[in-house]
């Protein structure tokens, strides 16, 4: 490979690839994490209950924060095994507990079958979203508030993922920012051959990675908050940033940690709003 | 077909795909996702299956997405399948054009670029072309740790399975693999993609 000159190093040439792809490799990525949650999730029953047997741990409340811990466990010691006790721990807790600490507090099968689903697809979109933000803010000149950050999200950031703009943005002007997208992206090809209000359900887990993606570039941006997205029936998704109060939100819902919450809401088809809560005071 | 028009239709597909995203983002979705899957599978032979068979999947999808835009015919041999998948199927969807090299089977003499020219009903099974990738589009930002590399992880191991997803579903069964990889240390990014068969059209039982 030849010496990079000076002025591409300076300037880096923005790569692109097909829109499509992205959106079949999405819809993959889903299926795939479906299937290696399952596993990961036998393997560690299994840890779980040989632990148990040996009488090592102790049946563990659901009373601490295991979706949090397992996320930031995974993302800080991948390599070593130390973790797996906490790990199976907090796994046993999390599939018990941990549907019950989702605010939605849907009830739905389906939402509690795919919790680790969610966690992963939300963990992936931090990692992504902070990325993205530390490369696309890097030529910009800083953000000067809060409400610029959500701007630029709802512009640049979604503009790189999803070739269009966030099209309505709702503030409370407390913290509290709805973003609305008419022809969210993922979903707008997804159908049912059941029923309408089957697609939707089942689109649902497909916005919890640009929720995800949201919670990543607001933390990497110094703004802590909660996004949650939802998925109205109409193409929206509306993401709220939530402000908790920051710093100490290392602990925060089982949405994620940061103190930053982003939920997902889909209602109608291609409709998708996701709601970001950022912390009182950024 | 001349390997010039390969090139220019490819380079047309690419300019006429409207949507197009920025290739940072994938991969660094691409990239968190492998860490996910070895932390779930916790081993590495297992995610290289699961990256293929996720590629695979795609690949059965690409391939329509590509032929409803191109118009693209019916290829008259493996030689030609090669060029197309590297000049045209690369080009269109990740922008870049992977060098191409072909192979005769083992068997008979080996010829090397200009490779001799069969039918593909005649092709033994066995012909092979390897597509050298200069740069990488998935591996950007990428680092493999000691234990991948002695796992024998292919981090890109989701190209191979779009290849084979994507030619089954135009009745070639091929076997694609990587032989080497820049990310383990090797010289350049190379795929094997050898034909297993060529399947027959196969009409439903009970049809006439």
């Amino acid at each position: 490979m030849s010496t990079p000159t000076l002025t591409s190093l300076s300037t880096p040439s923005q790569s692109l690839i097909d829109a499509h792809l992205m959106d079949y490799f999405l819809i993959e990525l889903v299926a795939t994490l479906r299937t290696s949650a399952g596993v990961a999730q036998k393997r560690q029953r299994k840890v779980e209950s040989e632990m148990r047997d040996a009488g090592l741990v102790a049946v563990p409340a659901a009373g601490n924060n295991p979706p949090n811990e397992k996320k930031k466990d995974r993302e800080r010691d991948r390599e070593s095994r130390e973790g797996s006790a906490r790990d199976s721990v907090t796994s046993l807790s999390s599939t018990k507990g941990g549907s019950h600490k989702q605010p939605n507090k849907d009830k739905d099968p389906l939402d509690e079958e795919d919790e680790p689903v969610r966690q992963r697809l939300e963990a992936i979109g931090v990692h992504v979203g902070a990325n993205v933000a530390e490369r696309l803010s890097a030529t910009r000149p800083p953000f000067t508030d809060t409400l610029d950050a959500i701007k630029f999200i709802c512009k640049d950031v979604w503009a790189a993922c999803w070739d269009k703009q966030i099209d309505n943005l709702r503030t409370n002007h407390r913290g509290i920012y709805v973003l609305q997208d008419n022809a969210f992206s993922p979903i707008t090809r997804l159908s049912s051959h059941i029923s309408r209000s089957d697609a939707v359900r089942r689109a649902k887990i497909y916005a919890h990675l640009p929720a995800g993606i949201i919670k990543g570039v607001l933390t990497r941006l110094g703004v802590s908050s909660s996004t949650s997205s939802t998925t109205s029936s109409t193409s929206t998704s509306t993401t709220s940033a939530n402000a908790n109060a920051s710093g100490s939100n290392h602990t925060s819902s089982a949405a994620g940690g940061g103190g930053v919450s982003v939920t997902p809401e889909i209602s109608s088809m291609p409709q998708c709003t996701f709601q970001v809560k950022l912390p009182k005071g950024s | 077909m001349a390997s010039k028009q390969y090139k220019s239709i490819g380079e047309d597909l690419w300019k006429g795909r409207t949507e197009k995203i920025n290739a940072e983002l994938f991969a660094l979705t691409y990239g968190a996702l492998v860490v996910q899957l070895i932390q779930d599978y916790e081993d590495y032979d297992e995610v290289n299956k699961q990256l293929e068979k996720m590629g695979y999947n795609i690949g059965t999808r690409l391939i329509e997405d590509f032929l409803a835009k191109s118009n693209f015919g019916r290829c008259s041999d493996f030689k030609e399948v090669g060029e197309a998948v590297a000049k045209v199927g690369f080009k269109s969807f990740l922008n870049i054009t992977p060098i191409v090299t072909h192979g005769a089977p083992p068997s008979s003499p080996r010829p090397q670029s200009t490779g001799t020219v069969q039918s593909i009903s005649q092709t033994t099974s066995g012909s092979f072309f390897v597509l050298t990738l200069d740069d990488n589009p998935l591996a950007e930002f990428v680092e493999l740790p000691e234990e991948a590399l002695e796992g024998r992880l292919w981090f890109s191991n989701v190209l191979c399975g779009v290849i084979r997803g994507a030619l089954e579903m135009v009745q070639l069964q091929v076997k694609a693999e990587f032989i080497s990889d820049v990310l383990r240390g090797d010289e350049n990014t190379e795929i094997r993609v050898t034909l297993v068969k060529y399947l027959e059209e196969e009409v439903p039982v009970g049809d006439d």
